[in-house]
């Protein structure tokens, strides 16, 4: 079984908490839980979009097959350059054919992780079957199963999630990853009204072992879902004053605010902020292009002269 | 299982003979050593003692309606006792039995006493005759007990002769009424067998124990005869009109057993021996179901309360009082309601209305007469898990009816069950099952499968929720807190075996509750009930009594002054009773002045008790407040050190003791003005002086001096003049009191030689007279130098900042005096288990949540061989090869006809075509900032796992619904909301801002194209919203453009008026057709157009404006009929009904063509057919459209 030090760091990673375990100090190189916390650390800079910082804590020369995955995912997710991503990703790919060899160190685990941290950029980089063909739908490692789910449902197949999510659940031992994952899926189905989802983030702010603003954008966001916007805004206001300027949490508002939670000029502000400060969200992104695209579509009707008085 | 629970136990002689009092807590227990004892068992005091008896007393039994109790003894004698404390005594004693005394009982009904006898007789007495009416005989041994049946006139009587009697004694009701048959005429109560045997005779004689019998008794409702014998059986005979037959044999009692009794509710047999044991056995089954041991006590006797489930066994040392199975109701709260178990049905009770509803039959769940154990609640399902302690402890899991049906469900229709002995839910979709004998808590989810498996870090005997993910586990010496997900202890506290669990309503706090008391906590106040009380606690340990209770009950929940409450038969009631003393306790605790302020002004509780706990709390300054009695007031003043009150107390009181005490509590705070004032007022001039010394209060000193002399105390002069150093003065006293030595001593080491002279001389003496006085050098002690004038300065003390009190009390009213809400009540917050089901409520009322919904994933509830195919395919399917599926935008596009919903998925160009179709739409760039905030509002996005792109996820409007070909988008805006829009342009027409309440307008009309309606009463009030817009845009842009002509062609007069004129035709509210009027009346006026004015201000006499607005309006027509002319000629036919042209603003005669706008219907004239609107210029004027569809 694990060390509790290493459950929570577990914890607060499945949990979004990447800014709290980011800031924990390591524990001595001699524990056992260094490798696994480091790596854990590592991950957490680069979910917060902070890949040097993660690089910065990875020890250069290391034959950790999982360390030096994590390296390369750093710099595939920091690279502004498209040759420089294409090396990091190739190193990857490298790494999940090494691991089916026998002479690498690394423990299974590490292998494991390695797939997951494929996945991953594979994922980001929209090679979404080479990403499902990495990790393996055979796979029993959770953390795999997350990426499938939500590469599946990234691809609008909430049954196959659910399948992979049926399946796992025969061995997960009620994992807090499996329970994340069935979260997950639900904030996508919306089964039950979201019952299930609003449930799991609701317990998990109650969990008196963290906290974490993510879960509260998390209960925000499926507060939308379920249409109480007044209840999202205050939970999503509320994570946005634990960490000011969070995209994630932002982003939400700004859904919120449009659905009536604020007043009409407030939500033009915010979303204005919001879109010069975040140029590269997804949503940003996706307004723009359909900014565009109503433009080229407007077009094509012709307006008439407007009526007016002969005199 | 717990199935035996000793209430009382008491150390005494062997105990041969119990009897149970019906309606109050009392026993009567006969004592081997003649004495006869009454308990009252729940107070466990021994109320009585009744030894005239000579040697053992084994009968004994209470009278069912009076106070008499009936004894018999190893002295042949009957006793009958008045039991009230104020008549205690034996009334009669009844002779006639020739040898030890058995058992006695009262009949029901009659005035008879039923005693047997070793002497092989059973005898009927008469109570109110005193007399023997009849003797049964027959037995041919010791008959060792008799018993009336307890509605018909039948006997049944046990004896050594190893046969069971049953006798009918009906002739004995017929003949003898209160005469006392024969035996009252010839007055001889022994000896006439024969003449008594002709009312009794025997029925049935019951033979098949192979030793002498010890007690045999009637079956309450059933024709059933138990019997227990020396041949160490319990035997069972059922018995007809004409015969009686043994039906079965309980063999368990490994040697004689004494007694066996039926329990008067369930269908259970307790027994008991003098193999030290106390057995119960399942009627039906006649299987042993718990053997209750004893180490030295062999059992003689046992009772069975007639009312309760309680009984009693009498023993070698004393007797035990216990009840079966557990008492406690099994019940949970949520929210308004209970959810309870009584007989075996789960039902809920609705605190607020009252409403008691049977929900789900339990009656096959474990044993039948087994009442469940505990009862977990889980809102969110609204699923029920029992558990009971019979079969080795089982639990079952079953979802209650959404409402109460005619035919309530049994649980064993759908429930899941299992073994084990704990069963709780711990999350909306888990529930912890504990296993005692393995150690092993199995976490599962609704489908009763094992998620997970924990072996229990203690012996654990019974978990409890313990808060989110986590248990406490009860163990025999600890509790512990256990979270689940990380399998590990997180807290441990020792303590004895916890039985029930509270959380408060915050989880802030929680009880552990292990004997025999049940409780109920509330914000802070923690409300438990014992056997005879409910009590209170606080956080901080303090307790009380609330209210005394006459039986036991089990509190459900404590809100403002009610205590809910099921009572022992698991009924609920309500109980009121004065929760002032515990809120002002938790009011002062929490600092709470407005509350406890309140309690002051409002209840009449306070009185001396709380004055004392407010002074032991160490709060005086508190009570201060709250006292009016003077002395109290002072006492408290002087012990919070406040002086002005204690000051000004001391004035009312005035008497010396409180002066002192003043001012010693003044002279530690240094106020030695107070001191002062204190001394004065006792005449205490000895300290005062010595006061004035130490103050240096030289002035004062010398008025002492004065005062000193006036009261001709030379003693206090003197002692001034020391304190002043007036040396003089000092002489002058000696002097005065004749004390010439002194004086002469004390002038001469002053050096004041002459005035040493002088007395000298008044003394008659010369300087000779004296040589042998030693001479003594001057004296240097001199009063001290004041360095620092302190007589106007008060030794600083701490400021006390005016305290809540002080103000209010000042104020003479709370700062918002309202009531402050309880703080009990279940409002002030909701624990965590509340909060996961609170989410779930919307769901609950969803009427169309049934089984008949075709689940986009509803795959797990396909029978089984259809999801082997599924998994088979699923092999297939997952994997790298998966390819997208159709986009929730892509179903919303599908799913809906309207422009709006086609928007929130993006396909813009379906919208764009919809909107031409629908309302002619063509100028499609003013509704961009509308696409794009609806689109964008309609999508949200979340990153649940780190680092990959985060999920896009679709805002519903249908939460409830999850197929896909039902789903919609999220209704950005609502009618509602554009119809607060609308209100805000009207105000922009009251407010003269025209030009915003026409952008607003026009805006209004934008967000009408992409609203989302739901039925036929919103469409209807939609299209008067939008002809309500539409006639307000018309209206503002004429006025607009009228204003336009009045700036830029001023001589335009015609254009000026006609424009005002026509703005008064839009169909305007009230107030803003009123401005239109008199702005119209304003311009037709100064032209010189009286007559039309005059119109207009009738048409605004209609509108019943202000009465000043209507002097103005009459003064208007009164100028229009003097002068009925108008000066400019303008086109304008108001009796001729018209429609305004929106983009010429000239009117369009009824009859006359005209062309209208598809979307708000606006009227133009017939050349403008194919332009575009200029109101909102975004449609088509004239194009063929097909209108809004109904998609609802």
């Amino acid at each position: 079984m694990e060390s509790s030090e290493l459950y929570h760091a577990k914890q607060q990673f499945t949990l979004g908490a990447y800014r709290t375990l980011a800031q924990q100090p390591l524990p001595e190189t001699s524990s056992s839980d260094f490798t696994s916390i480091l790596l854990l650390k590592a991950r957490s800079y680069i979910a917060l979009n902070d890949p040097k910082l993660a690089l910065k804590l990875l020890p250069d020369g290391s034959e950790n097959v999982a360390l030096k995955a994590v390296a390369s995912l750093a710099r595939y997710v920091g690279s502004a350059d498209p040759t420089e991503a294409e090396a990091a990703l190739e190193e990857l790919r490298d790494f999940s054919v090494e691991i089916e060899g026998e002479d690498v160190e690394g423990s299974d685990k590490d292998k494991a992780l390695v797939r997951v941290l494929a996945g991953t950029a594979f994922a980001r980089a929209g090679e979404i079957e080479e990403a499902l063909e990495t990790l393996g739908s055979e796979t029993e490692d959770l953390e795999a199963i997350a990426i499938i789910v939500q590469i599946y449902l990234s691809i609008n197949r909430p049954d196959l999630a659910k399948k992979q999510f049926d399946r796992s659940k025969r061995w997960a031992e009620d994992d807090l990853l499996l329970q994340l994952i069935e979260s997950t899926i639900g904030l996508v189905t919306g089964k039950d009204g979201y019952a299930n989802s609003s449930s799991f983030y609701t317990e998990q702010l109650g969990n008196p072992s963290l906290s974490s603003p993510h879960l509260l954008t998390a209960r925000g966001v499926t507060r939308i879902l379920r249409g109480e916007i007044q209840e999202a805004k205050s939970d999503l206001e509320e994570s946005l004053e634990q960490q000011r300027g969070d995209q994630e949490a932002q982003a939400a508002y700004v859904v919120a605010a449009g659905l009536g939670a604020l007043k009409k000029p407030d939500t033009e502000e915010v979303w204005l902020k919001f879109a010069s400060e975040h140029p590269s969200h997804p949503l940003v992104q996706d307004v723009a292009q359909k900014s565009a695209i109503f433009d080229q579509l407007a077009a094509a009707y012709t307006t008439p002269p407007q009526a007016q008085a002969a005199a | 299982m717990s199935v035996m629970l000793t209430k009382f136990e008491s150390k005494s002689n062997r105990v041969k003979g119990l009897a149970f009092h019906p309606t109050q807590p009392l026993l009567a227990a006969a004592l081997h050593n003649g004495s006869v004892q009454l308990w009252n068992y729940r107070m466990g005091v021994l109320v009585d003692r009744f030894e005239e008896h000579e040697g053992p007393v084994r009968g004994v039994a209470i009278h069912p309606t009076r106070a008499l109790l009936v004894t018999g003894g190893d002295d042949y004698k009957i006793k009958v006792w008045d039991i009230r404390p104020q008549n205690r005594r034996c009334l009669f004693t009844l002779h006639g039995h020739l040898d030890y005394v058995r058992t006695v009982q009262f009949h029901h009904e009659m005035p008879w006493i039923l005693s047997a006898s070793d002497d092989q007789t059973i005898r009927i007495w008469n109570s109110t005759s005193r007399q023997c009416i009849a003797v049964l005989t027959g037995h041919s041994h010791y008959v060792m007990s008799a018993q009336f049946h307890p509605k018909e006139d039948l006997i049944v009587s046990a004896s050594m002769d190893q046969t069971v009697r049953v006798w009918d004694i009906s002739n004995l009701r017929k003949g003898s009424p209160n005469s006392g048959g024969p035996g009252s005429s010839s007055n001889n109560a022994g000896g006439n067998f024969e003449t008594f045997d002709s009312f009794s005779t025997v029925k049935h004689v019951l033979e098949g124990h192979d030793r002498g019998v010890n007690y045999a008794m009637f079956h309450p409702t059933l024709p059933l005869i138990i019997s227990a014998a020396d041949d160490r059986t319990i035997k069972i005979w059922r018995m007809s009109e004409t015969k009686a037959w043994e039906v079965d044999a309980c063999r368990g009692h490994f040697n004689n057993v004494s007694s066996a009794l039926f329990h008067p509710k369930h269908e259970l047999i307790v027994s008991c021996g003098e193999d030290k044991t106390v057995r119960v056995w399942d009627l039906a089954k006649r299987t042993a179901i718990q053997t209750f041991r004893r180490e030295q006590d062999r059992f003689w006797v046992l009772a069975a309360h007639p009312n309760l489930n309680l009984f009693a066994a009498g023993h070698d040392s004393g007797l035990i009082v216990f009840k079966l199975e557990r008492e406690r109701p099994a019940f949970s709260t949520f929210q308004d309601t209970l959810y309870y178990v009584r007989d075996k049905y789960v039902r809920s009770y609705d605190f607020n209305t009252g409403a008691d509803i049977g929900l789900l039959s339990v009656r096959k769940f474990g044993s039948p007469y087994v009442p469940p154990r505990t009862l977990s609640f889980n809102p969110a399902e609204r699923a029920v898990i029992l558990t009971i302690s019979s079969d080795n402890g089982l639990y079952e899991l079953t979802n209650l009816p959404q409402q109460a049906q005619g035919e309530v469900k049994d649980s064993s229709v759908d429930g899941k069950k299992g073994t084990g002995q704990s069963a709780i839910f711990v999350a909306r979709n888990r529930f912890a099952v504990l296993n005692k004998a393995t150690q092993l808590i199995e976490v599962r989810d609704l489908a009763n499968s094992v998620v997970k498996t924990i072996k229990a870090p203690v012996q654990t005997n019974e978990i409890f929720y313990g808060g989110t993910a986590c248990l406490i586990l009860s163990s025999t010496t600890s509790v512990v807190l256990y979270d689940i997900q990380q399998q590990k202890t997180i807290a441990e506290i020792n303590s004895p075996p916890v039985k029930y669990v509270v959380w408060s309503n915050d989880s802030s706090l929680v009880a552990l509750m292990s004997k025999h008391i049940r409780g109920m906590d509330d914000a802070g106040v923690f409300i438990y009930s014992t056997l005879n009380h409910i009590k209170y606690c606080l956080a901080q340990g303090d307790h009380g009594v609330v209210c005394t209770l006459d039986n036991p009950v089990y509190l459900t929940r404590v809100k403002g002054k009610t205590v809910y409450c099921l009572d022992r038969s698991a009924r609920p009631r309500t109980i009121t009773f004065d929760p002032t003393e515990y809120r002002f306790k938790l009011a002062l605790l929490k600092n709470n002045y407005e509350e406890m302020l309140y309690i002051i002004k409002t209840s009449t509780l306070l009185g001396q008790s709380i004055i004392a706990y407010l002074q032991q709390k160490g709060f005086p300054e508190i009570a201060l407040h709250f006292v009016q009695d003077t002395n109290t007031r002072f006492e408290l003043a002087i012990e919070c050190g406040n002086l002005d009150v204690a000051m000004e107390t001391a004035k009312t009181i005035n008497r010396p003791e409180c002066w002192e005490r003043l001012a010693q509590q003044a002279l530690k705070q240094g106020n030695h003005k107070v001191v002062e004032k204190a001394y004065q007022q006792t005449k205490n001039f000895d300290k005062l002086s010595f006061l004035y010394l130490a103050t240096g209060s030289t002035d004062k000193l010398s008025k002492m001096q004065k005062i000193a002399d006036a009261r001709g105390d030379p003693m206090s002069r003197f002692h001034n003049a020391l304190y002043a150093g007036d040396v003089q003065g000092r002489i002058a006293v000696l002097r005065d009191v004749g004390l010439h030595p002194l004086a002469y001593l004390t002038a001469k080491t002053n050096g004041l030689d002459d005035l040493a002279a002088e007395i000298l001389e008044a003394a008659g003496l010369t300087e000779t007279d004296v040589d042998d006085v030693p001479t003594f050098a001057a004296s240097t002690l001199k009063p001290p130098p004041i360095i620092t004038t302190t007589t106007d300065l008060l030794w600083p003390s701490l400021s006390t900042a005016e305290s809540f009190f002080d103000r209010a009390l000042v104020n003479g009213q709370l700062e918002g005096g309202v009531e402050p809400s309880y703080t009990n009540g279940d409002a002030a917050g909701s624990s965590a288990l509340d909060a996961w089901a609170k989410e779930e409520e919307e769901e609950e009322i969803d009427p169309e949540e049934g089984g008949w919904e075709l689940d986009a994933d509803g795959g797990e509830f396909t029978p089984a061989i259809e999801g082997e195919d599924a998994a088979v395919d699923a092999e297939e399917e997952l994997g790298a090869g998966a390819t997208p599926g159709p986009s929730e935008p892509d179903l919303w596009v599908r799913n809906s006809p309207l422009a709006a919903d086609h928007i929130a998925a993006g396909s813009f160009e379906t919208a764009m075509q919809l909107l031409n179709r629908q309302f002619g739409v063509v100028n499609f760039p003013a509704l961009k900032p509308l696409f794009l905030s609806q689109y964008r509002s309609s999508h949200t996005y979340l990153s649940p796992y780190a680092s990959l792109p985060p999920l896009k996820l679709h805002v519903r409007r249908n939460t409830n619904e999850s197929s896909p070909s039902r789903v919609l988008p999220v209704a950005v805006r609502s009618l509602q909301s554009i119809r607060a829009e609308l209100a805000e342009g009207y105000r922009f027409v009251s407010g003269n801002k025209l030009t915003e309440a026409q952008a607003t307008f026009r805006s209004v009309l934008e967000s009408l194209l992409l609203v989302v309606l739901s039925s036929d009463e919103e469409a209807k009030q939609w299209r008067e919203t939008v002809t309500a817009a539409r006639e307000y845009l018309l209206g503002v842009s004429i006025e607009l453009e009228r204003r336009r002509v009045v700036e830029q062609e001023p001589d335009n007069i015609q254009r000026n008026l006609e424009l005002a004129a026509y703005f008064t035709q839009c169909q305007l509210q009230p107030p803003h057709l009123q401005i239109a009027l008199r702005s119209a009346i304003g311009a037709f006026a100064k032209a010189n157009n009286q007559a039309h004015a005059a119109r207009f201000a009738k048409r605004l006499l209609e509108l019943k404006p202000d009465p000043k607005i209507v002097a103005q309006a009459r003064q208007r027509i009164a100028a229009g009929d003097r002068n009925p002319r108008n000066t400019v000629e303008i086109q304008y036919d108001e009796f001729t009904p018209f429609e305004i042209c929106a983009a010429t603003y000239t009117p369009i005669y009824k009859g006359s063509p005209s062309v209208h706008c598809p979307y708000t219907d606006a009227a133009y004239l017939p050349e403008f057919k194919g332009t575009l609107d200029p109101l909102i210029q975004l449609v088509e004027i004239g194009a063929s459209v097909s209108g809004l569809p109904a998609s609802w």
